[in-house]
């Protein structure tokens, strides 16, 4: 096993043959390539299985012996400058390439299945394999260039995936916008590599960290300079990661298919922003300003997006902003210093959301077939409701997901939340509070998902109850146009979840959809009931399902000959020594279990509270109407209606970044674009056409005076010596 | 050495062998357009042959050079050879005049005229990056207009006879500038004029003089690069012009003032260029946000590409002036990398109007259901032109950054403020590109006229762009296939301005 890490530099490439087939397949036999279709998906499969192979064995590796593989190749020499090539082997590698493979692997079986009435299959299955190709490429590389060659190349990946369904306008407004605001990020980190290529002549990890601690040390640079670069650089990861400037770009993502919401928006591109930040960890250690500005970021982004997910009805959209939460808890992680507690909840992170998203996923898929393709339907929570029956599995893989997102006990995510959790202590009371708040709402918002799409009835047909015969909506439209539906508004609580939704006009969903439409509308009855999903639908999300159940456990100490080991610390040992602080929190086991405790009850609060407000309503009638009359008494009560609505309105909007946004920005791009066309068209256009006329004019007067009349000639030639006379007249007298 | 006169065979083979195409037999379009691209892949075969064979790459010296005195009492020479940094506008333009050519084969009015037109700006672009005397530079450069004006005002939408005459007359005004300079540069100093490119490289002028010289050829290539405020023939003659001229004018035209740039205004007037080159990157940086900004504001599809094309054109002007071996790689990568991209760009932009009638981007939309191959390459190349990693525009983009960051002469600050600025370009790059890709072929589109079944492309069609994208992403890749052409040269010029 020596020889595996010579080979790794093969890592990104294995899936890369599939694109290039599949792309070349549809521009020139376009009709053939079709036909083999799922022919297609298997070494798809196979090969990322592979690359997963290879990256266990390197990571067993690294447990084994950390120690760090470099090996580069020129790319372009020239005589002043070279670029170089190669992989970079490390346990932060190997960590990333195990999630990598792992989701992708899960994701692309589930998309098979989810994707297989989808005209764009073939497209689908090319795009995945670049996606993962660049990713991998991603993580292996060794030199900053590398990273922002590969770094825009998840991003192109993106935007395609994001535009999958090209003939949505939201998707094409979306992928464009995710592009573009990504592009901002990568402004910054182009500017910080230069700006850190000026000051230490190096791109590669080990040489810059080198080079960069020796000109610290001796003082030789200028520290405003190095401020500067270093956030320029970390404005990258803020936009790759959806942090809080540049955050607006997750929630519209999730206009592409789910299993891209899964593997692309939740578990891995996000998680490049941290990838980066904890591989420039060396180099920001060492500047102090920006360790602060990171942990700021980080608890903005985890305040603002769990706020954000409490009001949203589209699931994904609440699951992303729920993922911008997660990505700030890594964020705030990394700008304490501790590497450890950010990386494991990287990791658990990744399969918890992996899972939701797939789970959600299911879901919609199930529902498409009673309420419609378009995604305003299909992800819309209203509509959901009492799915626990029609589709158990899934029931239970999004239970698992929620609660493990929640912070309950045996599930993944308590261990990494807790860790950082009981950082944050260390670091600050105050980002300590927000944390732990945040814990909660977490809790709330995940448990009102759960909630609100698998408790009580399905509020499909619920419609029909509620006295409004809404009948129209038997009968929806191929296009997925509809005349609007306004929910019954009967209940007090539900018009917190409904709120002014349905104001806008349904978009027309994809010509695609409308086409599959056509093919499941055979079994649409009046009364149809969501299905489960197909086995291999719900395979992935078992297995995912497992390691949502266990990947606590690489980070549990067990304790072996009198030191406490566990796997993530044998795995980041040579990094461990980069904390500030000391990550002895679990040798103290009286301090974890009062941690736990708390955050565990922080957590159980939450998910109290969400019972008490999305409670299946209907199924108890009785205590509704107690409800309603314990809630209009008092002015407190409305006072606290009015925080409430206060509270949803900020998060139905969007915290009215969005808003601000394309008031300021797009508005101000568009009005620069108006001027500078006009003045592009009226005054250096105009110059020209003006020299143009004028000389028009010119020649027009000049063939005009010299137009062969004798008689003219002769009045010019007289005015002229008339004119002489005078002058000489003047002169001499 | 063998004294076979490859260039002059290389220069004249189109010209004589298109004017034989008014002999040919009046068989209908086929044969004419057979013939033409026959005589351009011969030609381009026939390039890639002496330049593959007598074409050593690690001599910065002139090579394949030829030398026969033509007028004798003006000490004229009709004196050919290519260097590092000819070879590859050379190779461009074999590259892309073939694939125009057969882009073009739709034109059926007068096509003999028109193909014979196309094979005349052939030998004119290939003359004008070979010459090595100074008068038959300006020949070459004006005798390339002529074609160029015809093919503009006789081929293309509505309004072209306005912007060919704007071409012409921006072009010709350049030329008077390029023809004082020229004269100026041949007739200094000695008592015999003195044309030769080796021996005016090693001439020294006054200051002033120098400046004047230096100011009389920038004007005359910054029409033809574009450089701002010269540029708005380019946008209204992309707008009108048939999209094979177009691929011409973006691919190869454009590259002439950047040529020239770098050939007379950097390797003859060191001194001058010097005391320029600030002024250069400052107007660089600004075209590079003024006309990305500007392309936003437009809605004709064919200007956009056009106003993008005058962006990227930026990115050369800053390598150019950044006085180092980084950065003017960088910009000779951009001029070949831009070649190709501005004219798939130009290619595709036209055969999607073909299909779709409509000039202005709001009235496009959902294009992509009824054309995915276009709709496919269409992407790949805005991706392209955004600069994507892996395709050769990040790679030029790159290295003229590195051009601007190790430039010795600069403070930092400047430095800093240049590349800040450089950098806004590339966020404002994707919103203009893919908006534009957004607006034609995003969407849905309700299928009313019935008559609305578009084909997609065809093989032909398919077979240019495919052939275009592949060096796109050949150089982006593995970019010292450009650079090692290069490589040497530069160094040579760079050479003066340190060590003289």
């Amino acid at each position: 096993m020596e020889h595996a890490d010579q080979y790794s530099w093969i890592i990104p490439f294995v899936p890369l043959p599939i694109p290039i087939l599949i792309g070349m397949g549809l521009l020139l036999f376009p009709t053939a390539t079709k036909n083999l279709r799922r022919m297609w998906a298997f070494p798809n499969i196979l090969l990322l299985s592979i690359v997963m192979i290879f990256s266990l064995d390197l990571s067993i590796q690294q447990i084994n012996g950390s120690s760090i593989y470099q090996y580069v190749w020129s790319w372009t020499i020239n005589n002043d400058f070279s670029f170089e090539f190669g992989y970079f082997i490390d346990s932060l590698t190997s960590i990333m390439s195990i999630l990598i493979t792992t989701v992708g692997i899960f994701v692309l079986i589930y998309s098979d299945n989810y994707m297989s009435h989808d005209e764009g299959y073939l497209r689908f299955f090319a795009y995945m394999s670049l996606f993962n190709t660049s990713m991998l490429g991603l993580v292996t590389s060794c030199n900053l260039i590398q990273i922002y060659i590969f770094w825009e190349l998840v991003g192109m990946c993106s935007y395609l995936l994001i535009g999958f369904w090209f003939t949505r306008p939201a998707a094409a407004n979306a992928c464009q916008k995710a592009f573009v605001t990504n592009r901002i990020g990568d402004f910054g980190l182009l500017l910080g590599i230069l700006g850190f290529y000026w000051i230490t002549g190096s791109f590669e990890f080990q040489d810059l960290f080198e080079i960069f601690n020796n000109l610290i040390y001796n003082n030789e640079v200028h520290f405003l300079f190095v401020t500067l670069c270093a956030s320029l650089l970390f404005a990258g990861a803020v936009a790759k990661s959806a942090q809080f400037p540049l955050h607006v770009w997750l929630p519209d993502a999730m206009e592409g298919p789910t299993p891209i919401s899964a593997l692309i928006h939740a578990a891995t591109m996000v998680a490049a922003g941290i990838f980066l930040v904890a591989r420039l960890l060396p180099l920001f250690i060492v500047i102090p300003y920006i360790m602060n500005l990171i942990s700021l970021i980080g608890i903005i982004t985890v305040l603002l997006g769990a706020t954000l997910a409490l009001a949203q009805n589209d699931i994904k959209r609440g699951l992303a902003y729920s993922t911008m939460s997660q990505l700030g808890y890594m964020m705030l992680a990394l700008g304490m210093g501790s590497y450890r507690a950010a990386l494991f909840h990287l990791i658990t992170h990744a399969y918890s959301k992996a899972l939701l998203f797939l789970a959600s996923g299911s879901i919609i898929h199930s529902m498409e077939a009673i309420v419609g393709y378009s995604p305003e339907k299909s992800q819309n929570m209203v509509f959901m409701g009492g799915l626990r029956k029609h589709v158990p599995v899934t029931q239970i893989a999004f239970l698992v997901g929620t609660l493990s997102l929640c912070g309950i006990p045996p599930l993944a995510c308590f261990w990494s939340k807790d860790e950082i959790l009981s950082d944050s202590w260390l670091y600050s009371p105050i980002f300590a509070i927000i944390a732990w708040s945040t814990a909660g709402l977490t809790a709330f918002y995940m448990f009102r998902i759960y909630l609100l799409t698998f408790e009580g009835h399905l509020n499909v047909h619920f419609q029909k109850y509620s006295g409004k015969k809404s009948s129209s909506f038997y009968s929806i439209k191929l296009w997925g146009k509809e005349e609007q539906k306004i929910i019954n508004r009967n209940f007090r609580l539900f018009p917190l979840l409904t709120m002014n939704n349905n104001e806008q006009p349904y978009t027309i969903g994809g010509k695609k959809e409308a086409r599959i439409t056509i093919t499941n509308f055979g079994y649409k009855k009046a009364f149809s009931y969501p299905h489960e999903s197909d086995n291999t639908m719900l395979f992935p999300m078992l297995i995912l399902l497992l390691f949502t159940l266990f990947v606590g456990a690489i980070a549990i100490p067990f304790n072996q000959e009198g030191m406490h080991l566990d796997i993530l610390s044998k795995l980041l040992t040579p990094s461990i020594n980069l904390l500030h602080q000391n990550s002895n929190d679990f040798e103290d086991s009286y301090q974890f279990f009062k941690n736990a405790t708390f955050s565990v009850s922080i957590a159980c609060f939450g998910i109290f509270t969400a019972f008490l407000l999305y409670k299946p309503f209907y199924s108890s009638v009785q205590n509704l109407n107690l409800l309603n009359s314990f809630v209009k008494r008092g002015p407190k009560r409305i006072l606290l209606d009015k925080m409430i609505y206060l509270i949803y309105d900020w998060s139905y909007n969007r915290g009215y970044i969005d808003m601000f946004y394309s008031i300021s920005l797009t508005k101000g791009i568009r009005g620069l674009a108006e001027l500078t066309h006009f003045f592009d068209r009226r005054v250096i256009d105009g110059i020209t056409n003006g020299v143009g006329i004028t000389s028009f004019f010119v020649g027009e007067s000049v063939k005009y005076l010299g137009g062969s009349r004798i008689s003219f000639y002769l009045l010019l030639y007289l005015v002229y010596v008339f004119i002489f006379l005078v002058i000489s007249y003047f002169i001499l007298f | 050495m063998n004294y076979f006169p490859w260039l002059t065979i290389i220069v004249f083979l189109p010209i004589s062998a298109g004017s034989l195409l008014f002999f040919l037999p009046h068989k209908g379009n086929k044969l004419i357009k057979w013939y033409t691209i026959c005589i351009c892949i011969l030609e381009l075969l026939l390039t890639t042959y002496a330049f593959c064979y007598h074409f050593r790459l690690d001599d910065p010296l002139i090579q394949l050079a030829e030398d026969y005195k033509w007028i004798n009492f003006f000490d004229f020479y009709w004196r050919l050879g290519i260097d590092g940094l000819s070879i590859g506008p050379i190779l461009l333009t074999g590259f892309i005049t073939t694939l125009a050519t057969l882009a073009a084969w739709p034109v059926t009015r007068d096509s003999r005229l028109f193909h014979f037109l196309m094979l005349a700006m052939y030998s004119g672009q290939i003359g004008s990056f070979s010459s090595r005397d100074l008068l038959l530079f300006f020949i070459m450069w004006e005798f390339e207009l002529i074609p160029v004006y015809l093919l503009l005002s006789m081929w293309g939408g509505k309004k072209r006879l306005y912007s060919a005459t704007k071409f012409i007359l921006y072009t010709a005004g350049g030329s008077v500038f390029l023809l004082i300079g020229v004269l100026g540069l041949g007739l200094y100093g000695s008592n015999e004029p003195t044309l030769n490119f080796e021996t005016l490289a090693n001439q020294s002028y006054p200051v002033a003089l120098e400046i004047i010289f230096y100011i009389g050829f920038l004007i005359a290539f910054a029409v033809k690069s574009p450089i701002i405020p010269l540029h708005t023939w380019l946008p209204d003659t992309h707008g009108e012009a048939h999209y094979s001229t177009c691929m011409l004018l973006a691919g190869i035209l454009l590259k002439m003032g950047a040529y020239g740039l770098v050939r007379i205004n950097m390797e003859l007037l060191p001194h001058a260029h010097s005391i320029f080159s600030p002024w250069l990157i400052i107007v660089g940086t600004m075209q590079i946000i003024y006309a990305a900004s500007t392309s936003l504001g437009q809605r004709n599809l064919k200007k956009r590409i056009a106003y993008s094309s005058v962006s990227h054109m930026g990115f050369i002007i800053i390598g150019i002036g950044s006085i180092t071996d980084t950065g003017l790689n960088g910009a000779i990568l951009q001029i070949i990398s831009h070649g190709f991209i501005g004219a798939a760009l130009f290619f595709l932009a036209g055969t999607s109007y073909d299909r779709m009638r409509l000039v202005y981007l709001d009235e496009m939309g959902g294009m992509a259901v009824s054309i995915p191959k276009i709709f496919t390459m269409f992407s790949i190349l805005s991706m392209a032109s955004l600069a994507l990693p892996g395709m050769s525009g990040f790679v030029a983009e790159l290295i003229v950054f590195f051009g601007i960051i190790t430039s010795q002469k600069y403070f930092l600050m400047p430095k800093i403020l240049i590349t800040f600025v450089m950098a806004i370009g590339m966020i404002l790059t994707p919103i203009y590109s893919l908006s534009m890709s957004r607006q034609m072929f995003y969407g849905y589109k309700l299928f009313n006229a019935p008559s609305s079944y578009f084909f997609d492309s065809g093989p032909r069609e398919l077979f240019v762009s495919i052939s275009i994208f592949l060096p796109v992403i050949g150089i982006g890749i593995y970019p010292d296939f450009v650079l090692s052409l290069s490589g040497e040269k530069v160094e040579t010029i760079l050479y003066n301005y340190f060590y003289r």
